[in-house]
Formats: C-alpha cells, sequence, structure tokens
C-alpha cells in the first residue's frame, strides 16, 4: 500500500505541483468513501501505473532539474515586492529546502517544498475544482447528475438546483450582483462584484473603462475669444493682413490656367442616358421553370366519386349550415376577426346624426312674414341730413327733423309733407319724438340747445284743442311756483323755465320752448305722456344737468343725477321702462336702471360694446307676455340682445353691419316680434325677436332682411329708424336727407 | 298764289294752312284721297281731332294727338307757326297719332280723377286743395275756389261727379264738400260754388263713394270711421259743433279765415265705427245702395247695412287693405293692399274662404282700382309703384298660395317716358305714384298722380283682344 501511495505522490508532483496539500486529500477521501465502486477502478488503474514506474523516475529526476529552476525563476519575481518576503527567502536559504527520503531503489531523493508563486505573477494557476471539459457543451452533461470532471478526474456533481419556489424567492429578493445567469464553468447563479457592475456599466455607456479618467477636464483656453486688456503682442497689424494674398492668387491662377487647356471641365449635367446599355445582362428568372407536378386533391377531384379511394367529403349533413353550432361557429369566428382587428366585442352603432338636426330650428323668413322687404315711399325735401324721424301713435304722420333745422311732418303713406316748421337756422334739429297717446297730438323736438314743443296743425279740431290745453296747463302751475331764490338762481344747475316761442313759431304751431343750455341728442316719454327724459350726451355737458326729466303738466324740468354716472363717458341716451317706474340710463359702456319711485339703482347691464349709441326696451317687458329683453347698438358695429332675467351680459351678440349702428328699434306693438337696426353702412336690417312668455324658452333671433337704398353721405349711412305703430312697416332716416318707408 | 296772297291778307282768324294729314298707325286708316287741306289756323288739337274722326267717319270718336315736326301740338296751330317761325305758307305735315295716352299737366300732385259721362270731362282734386275740370283737349275748364273762398283747407285726396252739375270731394281737411258745377256756353270756361260742407270726420278722408240716385255718399276716413251723408241740405243733420273750423282755438288769432262764400254746414248721416284702423277705402254695392263696403288698415273687410248703420260682416285678411272694388257680377270685391298685391274677397256669409284670388304684380301698395266698363272680368289698378295694371280675372293659375292672377297689361307713366327715363325704375315709385284711376266707356283709363299730370289711355278692347 506505501509503495502505491508513493508512486501515487510521485504522479502527483509531476502533474500537480498542489497535490500535496492536506485540504484536498480529505475531499478524495470523502469521495473514497461515498462512491466505493469508483474507487475501486481507481486502484485498479493505479496497479495499471505501477508497472511503469521506472519511466516515471525519469521523469521524477527531469522534473527536479526543473524544480530548481523554478526555484530561481520565482526567487526572481518576489524581489520586485516588498522586502519582507525576501528576507523569510534569505532566511529560508540557510535551512535546505528539501527534504532527503529514500526512494525505492534506496537512494537519496531530494523532496523539495511545494513552489508557492506569488499572486502576481502571470502564473494562472488552474482552479482545482475547475471543469475540464474544455469546449463541449454543457448540454451534453443533461441526463448525467455531473457536469463533468476536474483536474483529478473526479466526477464535478451538478449543484442542487433550488425548486420553483426557490427561483421564485432568489427573483424576490435579488442579491448584489445578480445576473440571472449560470456561470457555464461551475454551474452556480453568476453573481457579479460590485467592480465587475460598474466595468459593465461604464461599456455599456460607451465611456472608457480605466479608473481615473476624467472626460471632463477644464478646458484651457489659450487662445480665447475675449480681448485682453494687455494683448499679447502690441505690435501693430502687419501690412499683409490687407492685401491680396499671392498666394491665393498663384492657386486661382493655377485653376484658371488648368481650365483653359481644359483639364479641368466645367461641371455639366449628367444627360438622361436613353440609349440602352449594353453591359447589362437582364436574367430571365422563370427561363427554365420546371412544370410542378399536379396537387393530389386536384386528383381526386378528377376521378369520378365511385373511384375516389377515400371520400372526402362530409356526409353527415348537407351543408355546412346545418352542422350543429353553425351559428355559434360564425358568429365566434366574426367576433374573433374583430378582436383581430382591435374591435371591441360590444359593437355599438355609430351616431348616425344629420348634422342639420343639430342646427337651431329657426323658422324661414317665409313663414315669418309680415315684415318689410322693399321701399315703398321716399320722402325728399329736407336739405342736408335727416338726424331724426318718428311715427305719430296714430301711425299717419311721420315726423322727421334735419340738418337744416327744420321739423317736418309727412302724410305716411303718400309722402306729401304735410307740415313744415324752421325751429332754427344755424342748428340742426337732433331728434324728434311724438307724444305717446291719441288723445293728443305733441311733437317735441330739440334743436341746438332748445326743446321745442309743438302742436302741428293737421289733426281736428277737437285734438288740436286738447293737445293745447295738455300744453297750455302748465304755464299757471309754474307761475304759482315759488320764485327761486338768488341763491338758488346762481347755482349752475337751475332748473330752466319754460318759455313762449317767438310769433313766428307761435303761429306755425309751437307752443313751448325749453332753453336748456346745452345740446340735447335724445328724448324720450314715458308712456303716459307726461313726463319726457332728455340727454344732453356732449362732453363738455356738466355731469349735474345732463340728464334732465320734464314734466309737461307743471312745466317743470329737473335734473334727477348730480354726478356723472360710473364707468364709460358722458350719458348717451335715456329711455323709461315701458310698465315700470324705472329709467334706463346709458352712457357710453354700460346701462343703468334707477327706479324712479324709490331712488334706487335697480340693475347694470354690461353689454361690452365700446361705445353704445342707442337701444330700446322690448315693448311687453315685465308684462305677462314677456321678461325684459333689451336690444342695444354700438358704434362698434355690434348689436346686442339683453335678456335682464338672464344676466348683466348680453344674450346674444348680433354683428353682421360694416360699420357703426346708430339707432335699434322695436316694433312698438306687441303684434310683430320686429326689431330693426339701422346703420352707417347705409343699410337698415330686420330680425325675428320672439319673445316668449313663460320663463323656459330664450328668445329666438332670426335675421330676415336687409333693406339698402340710402346713399352713404359723409361716412354716415342711416341715422335713425322707427317702426309704424300697428303695421309691419319701418321708416329710416338717411344721410343723404331722404326718408324711406318700408313695407 | 293769287289765292294765298289773299289768305295771308285776310284776318288772322281767317288765315288757313295748308295741312297734309298722315298717319303711321295702321288701324287708324286715313283716306289716301286726302290730298293737302286747308284748315284754319285758329284749330286745336281737339278741333283737329273732331276734324280727323270726321274724316274717318268714325262711329266714336277717338282722340287724337298730332305730331308736327316731331312735336304735340299743344297750343292752336297759329300760335305754332309763331313760335316756331313757319311761315303759314308751307304745308304742314301734321301725324295724327292716336296714341294710347296723354297726359294732362296739373298744378300739383294729382289725388283723384274722375270721368263725367257724356259730358267729357274729367274731374281732379290736387294736393294744393283744388278741383280742376278738364276738356279732352287738356284744358282746364274750371278750377275751385281756394280756401278763403270756401274751398278745401287742405290737400284733396278724392273727388267724384255726384251729377254732370255736381261735383263732391274730400280730403286732408276732413270734410267733403260739394259743389255745383256751371258750365258756360261753349264749355270754354266752368265754375264751381260751394254747396254744401259737411262735417263729422276727424281725421283726414281717404275716399269717397257716390250713389247718385239716392244721393247717398260713402266716406272713408283715417279717424277710423266709416261716414254716410247725404248730399241734400234737407236730409243732413246739422254738423257738430266741436268739429267746425270756427271752433279752433288757434285759427282765430293764427289766420283770418273768414271766407267770403259760407256754405251750409251738414253733418253726416251716420258715422260707421268698428274698424281699428283708418278706413283706406269705402263703396256701395254696386246693385244694392243700402250696402256699404269698408277696407281698412286694420287688414279687415267690413259690410255695413247703412240704414240701419250696423256692422254685418268682417273678412279679416293679412294686410293692410289701401283700396275698394266691387265686381258685382262675380259677387267679389277687389282690395288692393299694402302688401303689393290684389285679393279678391268675396264678402258673402256662405263663401268658406276669406280670400278668393291674388293678382300678383305691382311692386308697391295698390291704392286705387276701378272696374271694366267693356267687362265683367276687367280690372285696373293703380299703385304708388308708378303703374296702373289692367287685370283679367279669368287668367289665373293655382299657385300654393291659392288661385293667383297676373297682369295682362301695365301702363307706366308718361311723364317717366318724356323724361327718356322709362326704362329706368324709381325707388318706392317716386314721383310716379298713381293715386287714382278710373276707367270710362268713352274717355279710356284716366289715372292721376304724383307727377302732376292726368294720364288718358284708351282702354278698349284690351281685354276682348285676348280672348
Amino acid at each position: 500500500m506505501d509503495a502505491r501511495k508513493a508512486s501515487k505522490k510521485r504522479k502527483a508532483v509531476t502533474r500537480d505541483v498542489e497535490e500535496e496539500a492536506g485540504v484536498f486529500s480529505g475531499d478524495e477521501l470523502k469521495n473514497e468513501n461515498l462512491n466505493g465502486t469508483l474507487s475501486d477502478s481507481a486502484n485498479d488503474l493505479s496497479e495499471s501505473e505501477d508497472e511503469s514506474d521506472s519511466e516515471v523516475e525519469l521523469v521524477d529526476e527531469f522534473s527536479d532539474e526543473e524544480d530548481e529552476e523554478d526555484e530561481l525563476d520565482s526567487d526572481e519575481i518576489p524581489s520586485d515586492d516588498d522586502e519582507d518576503e525576501r528576507k523569510n527567502q534569505v532566511k529560508n536559504t540557510d535551512e535546505p529546502n528539501f527534504r532527503i527520503v529514500k526512494d525505492a531503489n534506496g537512494n537519496d531523493r531530494y523532496l523539495y517544498d511545494e513552489i508557492n508563486p506569488d499572486d502576481n505573477s502571470d502564473y494562472s494557476e488552474a482552479d482545482e475544482n475547475a471543469n475540464t471539459i474544455g469546449d463541449i457543451p454543457l448540454s451534453f452533461y443533461d441526463q448525467y447528475p455531473h457536469i463533468g470532471y476536474d483536474i483529478n478526474g473526479k466526477k464535478i456533481m451538478r449543484p442542487a438546483k433550488g425548486e420553483a419556489l426557490d427561483a421564485l424567492l432568489d427573483s424576490i429578493e435579488i442579491p448584489k450582483g445578480w445576473t440571472g445567469l449560470t456561470d457555464p464553468s461551475t454551474g452556480k447563479p453568476l453573481n457579479l462584484s460590485q467592480d465587475e457592475l460598474q466595468l459593465l456599466k461604464q461599456v455599456q455607456m460607451n465611456e472608457i473603462p480605466s479608473e481615473g479618467y476624467d472626460p471632463y477636464e477644464p478646458l484651457v483656453e489659450y487662445f480665447s475669444s475675449q480681448k485682453e486688456i494687455m494683448p499679447l503682442s502690441a505690435a501693430p497689424e502687419p501690412k499683409r493682413r490687407f492685401v491680396p494674398s499671392k498666394h491665393e492668387a498663384k492657386r486661382v491662377m493655377k485653376i484658371v490656367k488648368a481650365i483653359r487647356e481644359g483639364r479641368i471641365l466645367p461641371y455639366k449635367a449628367p444627360e438622361e442616358r436613353e440609349e440602352k446599355d449594353d453591359n447589362l445582362i437582364n436574367y430571365d428568372l422563370w427561363a427554365d421553370e420546371a412544370e410542378r407536378p399536379d396537387h393530389p386533391m386536384h386528383e381526386w377531384e378528377q376521378t369520378d366519386p365511385e373511384d375516389r379511394e377515400k371520400d372526402f367529403l362530409p356526409n353527415d349533413f348537407g351543408s355546412l349550415r346545418r352542422v350543429p353550432g353553425y351559428e355559434n361557429f360564425v358568429k365566434e369566428k366574426f367576433e374573433r376577426c374583430l378582436d383581430l382587428y382591435l374591435a371591441p366585442r360590444v359593437r355599438r352603432s355609430k351616431l348616425n346624426i344629420d348634422p342639420e338636426s343639430l342646427l337651431p330650428k329657426l323658422p324661414s323668413p317665409e313663414e315669418l312674414k309680415p315684415f318689410p322687404t322693399t321701399c315703398a315711399t321716399v320722402f325728399r325735401g329736407h336739405k342736408g341730413r335727416v338726424r331724426s324721424l318718428h311715427v305719430d301713435p296714430t301711425g299717419l304722420w311721420l315726423a322727421t327733423g334735419g340738418d337744416d333745422g327744420t321739423v317736418r311732418v309727412w302724410e305716411l303713406l303718400t309722402g306729401r309733407q304735410l307740415w313744415s316748421v324752421q325751429l332754427s337756422d344755424e342748428d340742426a334739429v337732433n331728434v324728434v319724438r311724438w307724444r305717446p297717446g291719441k288723445d293728443a297730438v305733441i311733437l317735441a323736438a330739440a334743436a341746438g340747445d332748445d326743446l321745442f314743443l309743438a302742436v302741428p296743425p293737421i289733426v281736428d279740431p277737437e285734438i288740436e284743442s286738447a293737445s293745447l290745453e295738455i300744453l297750455d296747463a302748465g304755464w299757471g302751475y309754474a307761475s304759482s311756483a315759488p320764485a327761486p331764490t338768488a341763491a338758488e338762481a346762481n347755482k349752475k344747475n337751475t332748473p330752466p323755465k319754460w318759455i313762449r316761442p317767438s310769433s313766428a313759431l307761435a303761429d306755425a304751431g309751437v307752443s313751448v320752448v325749453i332753453p336748456l343750455r346745452y345740446v340735447p341728442k335724445s328724448i324720450s316719454w314715458h308712456r303716459r305722456g307726461d313726463y319726457f327724459v332728455t340727454v344732453c350726451s356732449g362732453a363738455s355737458t356738466p355731469a349735474s344737468v345732463a340728464i334732465s326729466i320734464h314734466t309737461v303738466s307743471k312745466h317743470l324740468t329737473q335734473f334727477p343725477f348730480r354726478r356723472r354716472l360710473k364707468g364709460g363717458g358722458p350719458p348717451q341716451t335715456a329711455h323709461f321702462h315701458p310698465s315700470k317706474p324705472i329709467l334706463f340710463v346709458a352712457n357710453q359702456r354700460s346701462i343703468r336702471a334707477y327706479d324712479l319711485s324709490r331712488q334706487l339703482l335697480v340693475k347694470i347691464l354690461q353689454p361690452g360694446a365700446r361705445w353704445i349709441s342707442s337701444f330700446d326696451i322690448h315693448p311687453t317687458s315685465s308684462t305677462a307676455s314677456g321678461g325684459d329683453n333689451i336690444i342695444i347698438g354700438s358704434y362698434d358695429r355690434r348689436l346686442l340682445w339683453h335678456d335682464l332675467d338672464l344676466s348683466q351680459r348680453p344674450y346674444k351678440t348680433l354683428r353682421y353691419h360694416r360699420k357703426a349702428i346708430r339707432a335699434v328699434k322695436f316694433h312698438p306693438s306687441g303684434r310683430y316680434p320686429l326689431f330693426a337696426d339701422a346703420s352707417d353702412d347705409g343699410s337698415l336690417q330686420i330680425f325675428h325677436g320672439s319673445v316668449t312668455g313663460d320663463m323656459l324658452s330664450n328668445a329666438s333671433i332670426v335675421p330676415l332682411k336687409v333693406l339698402k337704398g340710402h346713399k352713404i353721405t359723409g361716412e354716415l349711412g342711416v341715422l335713425d329708424v322707427d317702426w309704424h305703430p300697428r303695421e309691419a312697416w319701418c321708416v329710416s332716416a338717411g344721410a343723404d336727407g331722404t326718408c324711406r318707408l318700408w313695407m | 298764289m293769287s289765292e294765298e296772297q289773299a289768305t295771308s291778307a285776310a284776318d288772322s282768324a281767317q288765315r288757313q294752312v295748308r295741312v297734309q294729314l298722315i298717319s303711321k298707325e295702321e288701324d287708324v286708316a286715313l283716306p289716301d284721297s286726302t290730298g293737302p287741306i286747308l284748315v284754319p289756323t285758329g284749330l286745336r288739337r281737339y278741333a283737329l281731332s273732331t276734324l280727323v274722326n270726321n274724316l274717318l267717319g268714325s262711329e266714336k270718336p277717338v282722340p287724337f294727338e298730332f305730331l308736327i315736326n316731331g312735336t304735340f301740338l299743344r297750343t292752336s296751330i297759329d300760335e305754332y307757326l309763331t313760335a316756331n317761325g313757319i311761315s303759314a305758307e308751307t304745308t304742314l305735315e301734321i301725324d295724327a297719332t292716336d296714341v294710347l295716352s296723354k297726359t294732362s299737366p296739373a298744378a300739383s300732385w294729382a289725388s283723384g280723377a274722375t270721368f263725367s259721362k257724356g259730358q267729357e270731362r274729367i274731374l281732379s282734386g290736387s294736393y294744393d286743395g283744388l278741383l280742376r275740370i278738364w276738356n279732352m283737349s287738356s284744358e282746364i275748364i274750371a278750377t275751385s275756389p281756394g280756401p278763403a273762398e270756401g274751398g278745401h283747407t287742405a290737400s284733396i285726396k278724392t273727388a267724384k261727379f255726384v251729377s254732370p252739375n255736381q261735383v263732391a270731394s274730400a280730403g286732408l281737411d276732413r270734410t267733403v264738400r260739394l259743389w255745383k258745377y256751371t258750365e258756360e256756353e261753349g264749355g270754354f270756361s266752368g265754375k264751381f260754388s260751394p254747396q254744401l260742407e259737411l262735417y263729422g270726420h276727424k281725421a283726414g278722408i281717404e275716399s269717397l263713394a257716390v250713389h247718385a240716385p239716392s244721393n247717398r255718399l260713402l266716406t272713408g276716413s283715417a279717424d277710423h270711421t266709416v261716414g254716410y251723408w247725404s248730399t241734400k241740405k234737407a236730409d243732413a243733420p246739422s254738423a257738430p259743433e266741436n268739429l267746425l273750423p270756427s271752433s279752433n282755438p288757434r285759427n282765430s288769432k293764427r289766420r283770418k279765415l273768414n271766407t267770403s262764400v259760407t256754405a251750409p254746414q251738414r253733418g253726416p248721416l251716420s258715422l260707421l265705427s268698428a274698424h281699428t284702423g283708418p278706413v283706406s277705402a269705402a263703396v256701395f254695392d254696386a246693385m244694392d245702395s243700402t250696402v256699404g263696403y269698408s277696407a281698412s288698415w286694420d287688414h279687415s273687410l267690413r259690410t255695413w247695412d247703412l240704414v240701419t248703420g250696423s256692422l254685418v260682416d268682417t273678412r279679416t285678411t293679412s294686410h293692410s287693405l289701401l283700396s275698394l272694388e266691387h265686381l258685382p257680377e262675380h259677387h267679389l270685391l277687389a282690395a288692393g293692399t299694402s302688401a303689393r298685391h290684389i285679393t279678391l274677397i268675396d264678402p258673402r256669409a256662405s263663401a268658406t274662404t276669406v280670400a278668393a284670388m291674388t293678382l300678383r304684380g305691382h311692386t308697391n301698395a295698390v291704392v286705387t282700382l276701378a272696374r271694366d266698363p267693356h267687362s265683367a272680368f276687367g280690372l285696373i289698378s293703380g299703385s304708388h309703384d308708378g303703374t296702373c295694371r289692367i287685370w283679367d280675372i279669368r287668367s289665373t293659375k293655382t299657385d300654393k298660395d291659392g288661385v293667383v292672377g297676373e297682369s295682362i297689361y301695365s301702363i307706366t307713366r308718361k311723364s317717366l317716358e318724356e323724361e327718356g327715363k322709362a326704362e329706368s325704375k324709381r325707388v318706392g315709385g317716386e314721383g310716379v305714384k298713381v293715386f287714382s284711376v278710373c276707367w270710362d266707356e268713352t274717355a279710356g283709363i284716366v289715372s292721376a298722380g304724383e307727377d302732376k299730370r292726368i294720364q288718358i289711355n284708351r282702354g278698349e278692347g284690351v281685354l276682348s283682344s285676348r280672348k
């Protein structure tokens, strides 16, 4: 046994320098213990080895020499390293680094210690556990419990693989450096160290993988764009910087010369090559196509049904439709197709909406007749613009006032002038308004600073006397009123006294003159005909006297507003509410409603217009048949419909005119839901705006007609518009000196 | 030569001129043999027309116009010769044109024109408040007195002959005035003398209808009432005091209107009030003078029993009615509307629909209507668009709006043609509005308008030619 052991050791020496290391001997033993059968065979092998001992000896001697050389080599390498080890080596030299043993023949044999190479050496020591199967794929060992052999020929057993649950647990708490890979050499999970991971990361990021390399070193600017106070060289710019370069000239001349000699050819666009290129070879891919054998099924089809070896045709059902479950099959197939198309299985029918049906249902203009469509009468006579016009409450007469200072009354239907009075020689008549009510015929007109109340001599004596009585009743009241004190008289806003007109005017029919001191631009009567409000909209008018309310029965003028309305310049126009004691006053940007009985500001409207020109209140406002509705015209071309119940912002904004809107008017009777506006672009527009009594539905507004005819004179078109009190006729006053009746 | 010298030496009234009458119109067949004929230079158009009618031997005299060198003869031949410096020795070539129409200028807007049967006189009322009587030679025979002498103080809207010797007129001064019209021997001048003033209306009177046999008048006024009047002083009640001009508070100081001629003042037999708008037209039933019809701006047509003064029936249309005419043969009333068409309304209670027929074609309000004296189916309308249109109520077609008719003939105003603007359309019929139309068997279609003219068109056979 000893001999065998010794031989074994020798073998180990020759083959592996570290065979003597005691650590692995135990392993060997264990292996031997574990696998008895295997060790037997190993013994067999060792016995066969004994027969070739002599040869081994020779090898041993040779190897001894080699060992010495190794020692020398190894001595050299540690010299590079630290001094301690060197000293150890030096110390070791004192003692013999070999043992002398007797070999089988009794000769001395020098056994040297194992050479322990340093870690630094290039000498890569093989892992004693390393698999020695080389390049053979591991899959070859799939059916074996081992995955190869170590250097000693021992089987490397397959490491126990974790069960699925372990794998799951592993995947849940991933250890540092876990890759999920299996190291092919060990068969264990391949874990990477922190450094290796860092290295991989750097490779992935295309970074330079060596340490200590800083890719972002600060740049040292040797030649900066910044001009230093002290230049590197104070020398003046050399002359050569300013003269043409001879070298360049030389190079250019060289090119020029080459072009002249024809050595450089100018660029020529490549011509389209029409002719066939002979060099191009066309291969006929189908030249030697062989006939393919017939499809076997085809042959089957050719043969007679009796001769067929096999009957492929289904016999159980007459057709596929009769196969049970066909219904489901088709449906399922269809739905699978839908799945393929990424369509939902629940099919919603596409919303099939006619776009027309989304539009609000507006009645066609034909259904909304009657409304004015054509010009029926032209009233010609005014010199210069006609600024204002009004149809009297009976609907027979039309009163107009214009730049020539006259007020004229016309027969509405025929256009015959019935009455005319020259109110002022210089100033234009700004506004004319009939007193509402059929019990009297009184015309209020404003020319210059004065207001005139007249009874045109066109009515029968009864009404005329009634009208005169209404106007004359106040003289007595005014005279019986206490005279204003001196202090009051000195005050700027003393109400004016109503006076009698000059005899010429009195003969013409004017009864009362109210000198207002400022130019009134708007007159609006209260529905009962006892009050009217005038607005002097001039910018220079003091705010306290801009709005005045006149009482006809008392010959009294009052200034209800002491201060200017907030926000939006001077007041523009004012109207009484048709049924409630409310006064609407418009300044340039807003309309305010004041309750006259309670002396309160009730409402503020913000139409959003830049400059309100006019507004009108719907005649059925605050009655059973309609809520409060107001239309507003503005100089910035907008017509705004306000529903007071809805908001202080406009309910509808209509922008159809090219120029400023001068006047807006509702049809005064509730019979025709019409309104009209007059614009500087020379046209009138007629709208249908029906207001319903219930609070449920909003007003519906339909544009009906554009009435054109007035000529634009001096940038002005139509200045005023009014409706006949009962019929769907409207009248318009133009800057061209005409008025027109539209029916 | 000697003969001509003799004529030149003779008195100017006896002067004669050689005229060659020609006519370019086919239907005026002047005898070919008519060479130059000698006519006295004192002749006027009317005399020449009579001459031509004699030459033609026509049964009914046809009014002719005479063109000399391209201008219409408006004066006597003598005056024409002197005005144009033409020697009386030359042969005048006179073109006798039977023009369909001729016009007579009036001083102001001519508002009403009617024709007096048998007398060949045209009565016209005018916006200047005067009545005029014309003969067929466009000459004014008589003019009514002005406001100072008992005339109308405001525009006359309508005037009618009651009889050849009596005229009724009404207008914006709210009165109906009856005039006695007398004509001097020879028919070259006449005289109006106020006979009766009828007060009662509180606003301008728009229309006047006369029923001469019963001496009754029917007026429509802007004060929403229909007035029923008697032309006889004895029948009529006294005038309402408060409507008399003397009650006017301002008249006394403003204007001294002491009329030198005072006519008796009377009131209405009855004022029929049911309309809610100005009454634009009132007519008698053509068969029964106790039935009246009135049309109003309030869209309604009302039937009145005039004897009791009660409202019989109301027919409401969708537009303001501005004129009315009764077509007795068809039991229809034609009403002109502000919506530019004429509605034919069956006023009988049995009628199922209000509008039996609609006549379309006018471009402005239809303010006057007249029957065709030749045909029961003919109708003429005058409109503010400056045209008169002749309608045949048989030539209709059924439209979506019911039975619709179109005019078969349209007469434009001659004044437009004279201005050379016949083709240009006037906006709103400005300046050429027709205010009144009358169709007489002998004179033809007489229409008056804003162009201050009375236009006469021959209306014979207009309908028959289209049969």
